[in-house]
């Protein structure tokens, strides 16, 4: 030992002893048993420990500490601490998490976390809990640089003794590691390589806070996948639908790329060539995924593969190149699942999204990860329900037919592994279903608008001077156009009543009975009646308006000629009735009308004519 | 426990979506038609005879199919708004 290490250690047994009066519980705590699995067979190291805390004191403790090394907590993404009931191997498992940190390493060598135990432990007595810890980042590839055909080799430093601030009776420690190649581990006591995994320990009665720093160098071709960032996307649709857009930034986080790449070493050595590269990555979507998309900026990118059953979505995908250490690669991956997979309404009339938080991919590392949930338009008092720590910001967000814009709840999480990707997440908001009519009425008044101004452009005019000679002739023209289209309008109710007397003659024809032969001609000949009046006015306009002079004589003919047609009628009228009172023989009858006939088709067909004649 | 326990309930879309195509067509045709009488209307009547209200109901009443119409067509096509 060193000066500097016994310095710390002394430091270290002063930090004890300065927890020992701050609780005095705390040091009458003795790990009887611990055992750690380390697993470093991916780019994410997970340490599980199984301990048998025993409370050798005869005060009641409610919480126990547990530390791990500055460096380690830095590099910290997920934390668990279950209690163990029972011994049976059928654990009823009661979740007692987590742990605020405490600022007991003044020195930055240490930070303890604590658990509060749901039940005080009593002195004598003893329980298991299990603690979880994930670390990122903490593998550290050597050599640094590694050509195309060389194996990626990795350093990982660790303690062969467990970090506690109880003193242990009984401990051991295993690390598994990916292949059984390993370079070389640092041997403490008891150590032992067995295939793939180095065994340390078992070591009894460790002082509280002891070290043993060992370094393990072995090979780890893994998939190095870090996603630097995610802005992970979620819009709702109250219409029946969730969009769910993920912008991703990967790269690979192991050793660098050195040398030149030969796609012909890649493609036919894949044995040899780029171990520790990856060409695709599989992502997980919901069930009832569908429209997926997979692009970046040059645009759709086709090496994607879909498969879908009632359970999940895959898709797995290629990026545009196989991926080395250092390397980069941007892309968007994009689904829609049906509104009513993830979107609940609780008793108390809010509602809620439930959907997972984080990444698609399995067996990635997020070093920052966006979660952006756009609400839809007019949803108030959203908030949220994570089980883990994250930052919390809102914004606003406009797309289509939006008129206010959409409030965003933004959720950062640094450092975020597979044990989030799963976890689900709620966000309750407060919506009224009539706010989803804003986007239809959007639209109808976009509609509306534009009757609106296609009515103001016929009824206003635009001229430049209103006392010019061509606007003045348009005036005048438009007045006749109006003077016609009333006159036809006249003459199309004129006609009707014809028409109608007509067909009452034909009746009288057929069945001989005058009376309701009679009452069509008083409802004709009052129409009549009615609509010379108008048609008087209507002449002597034609008379008054200034550019009639080419219609005037159509005008006076029509008139003329329609006065004829329904002379003609009544006289026919007159002679039907009279013949058929009389009883006169069909062929008498056919004699008397015929001419009357003849001359009131002719002229109804002059009339008609005259009438088309006007348009022109 | 029981009485405490919340009752939720999934939210689906208020229109099935398997309507939204027939809902689309056939509300964008009516407001078509009534587009096209207005146009009609404001192309054969006069100035002088023009009647304001019946512009307005016609426009007004095309302008509401023709906006329902276009929503769910855009729903139909996968646009959610």
């Amino acid at each position: 030992m060193n000066e500097n290490t016994k310095f710390q250690f002394a430091f270290l047994l002063f930090l004890a002893a300065s927890w020992y009066l701050i609780s005095p519980a705390a040091a009458n705590l003795v790990l009887n048993r611990v055992d750690r699995r380390v697993d470093l067979t991916s780019q994410i190291v997970r340490i599980a420990s199984s301990l048998k805390v025993e409370n050798a004191g005869t005060d009641d403790v409610s919480e126990i500490l547990f530390s791990l090394s500055t460096e380690q907590a830095e590099k910290v993404a997920f934390l668990q601490a279950v209690l163990v009931e029972g011994k049976s191997k059928s654990k009823s498992k009661s979740s007692a998490v987590i742990l605020t940190v405490t600022s007991g390493s003044s020195d930055g060598r240490v930070m303890l976390f604590s658990v509060a135990l749901p039940k005080p432990l009593k002195g004598g007595d003893s329980l298991s809990l299990e603690t979880y810890v994930v670390l990122t980042h903490v593998l550290k590839p050597f050599p640094e640089e590694i050509g195309q055909s060389d194996a990626q080799l990795v350093l990982f430093h660790e303690s062969a003794y467990f970090l506690s601030p109880y003193p242990v009776k009984v401990q051991s420690t295993t690390f598994k590691l990916p292949s059984s190649r390993v370079e070389s581990y640092s041997k403490v006591g008891v150590t032992k390589l067995v295939d793939s995994e180095v065994r340390y320990g078992p070591y009894e009665n460790v002082e509280a806070l002891a070290t043993a720093p060992i370094t393990l160098h072995f090979e780890n071709n893994q998939p190095f996948a870090v996603v630097e960032e995610l802005v992970r996307e979620i819009e709702i649709s109250h219409w029946g639908n969730i969009y769910v857009t993920e912008n991703y930034k990967l790269s690979h986080g192991g050793a660098r790329h050195k040398g030149s790449f030969s796609r012909f070493d890649y493609q036919s050595r894949p044995a040899q060539s780029g171990a520790a590269s990856f060409r695709h990555l599989l992502a997980r979507l919901p069930p009832h995924a569908h429209s997926v998309y997979y692009r970046d900026e040059i645009g759709n990118i086709s090496t994607s593969h879909l498969r879908s059953d009632f359970k999940k979505t895959e898709l797995e995908l290629e990026p545009r190149y196989p991926l080395f250490g250092g390397w980069k690669v941007t892309f968007t991956l994009g689904y829609s699942v049906p509104l009513e997979d993830f979107m609940y309404k609780s008793s108390d009339g809010r509602r809620f999204l439930n959907i997972t938080f984080g990444s698609s991919f399995g067996h990635v590392v997020v070093d920052n990860l966006i979660v952006k949930v756009v609400l839809p338009e007019g949803s108030t008092q959203p908030t949220i329900s994570v089980p883990f720590a994250v930052e919390q910001d809102k914004e606003i967000k406009h797309t289509y037919l939006d008129t206010v814009g959409r409030p965003v709840v933004v959720l950062t999480k640094k450092n975020a592994v597979p044990e989030h990707h799963n976890i689900f997440f709620q966000v309750y908001y407060r919506f009224n279903s009539i706010a989803m009519l804003a986007e239809p009425l959007l639209l109808v008044t976009g509609f509306f608008a534009f009757f609106v101004l296609c009515i103001a452009y016929v009824h206003f005019d635009f001229p430049i001077s209103k006392s010019s000679a061509s606007f003045q002739a348009q005036v005048q023209r438009e007045e006749l156009v109006d003077l016609v289209q009333r006159l036809q309008k006249v003459m199309g109710i004129r006609g009707e009543a014809a028409d109608r007397l007509e067909a009452s003659l034909r009746d009288v024809a057929r069945s001989g009975d005058t009376a309701q032969c009679k009452v069509a001609r008083k409802t004709a000949d009052a129409t009549w009646k009615e609509t010379s009046k108008d048609l008087k006015a209507l002449s002597e306009s034609f008379h008054l308006s200034a550019r009639s002079s080419f219609v005037l004589p159509k005008v006076e003919v029509l008139l003329q000629k329609e006065k004829e047609m329904v002379e003609k009628l009544q006289q026919k009228q007159v002679a039907t009735v009279e013949a058929y009172e009389r009883k006169l023989s069909s062929k008498d009858i056919d004699a008397r009308i015929a001419p009357l006939q003849s001359k009131y088709s002719t002229l109804k067909q002059e009339v008609r004519d005259l009438i088309y004649a006007l348009d022109d | 426990m029981q009485a405490q326990e919340v009752v939720v309930t999934a939210i689906g879309s208020p229109i099935p979506h398997t309507l939204y195509p027939f809902l689309a067509v056939l509300l964008l045709i009516v407001g078509l038609v009534l587009t096209a009488a207005f146009f009609i209307y404001e192309a054969t009547t006069s100035k002088f005879s023009r009647s304001l209200s019946r512009e307005f109901a016609t426009g007004g009443v095309a302008s509401l199919f023709l906006g329902f119409g276009t929503l769910f067509l855009l729903l139909w096509t996968g646009v959610y708004v």
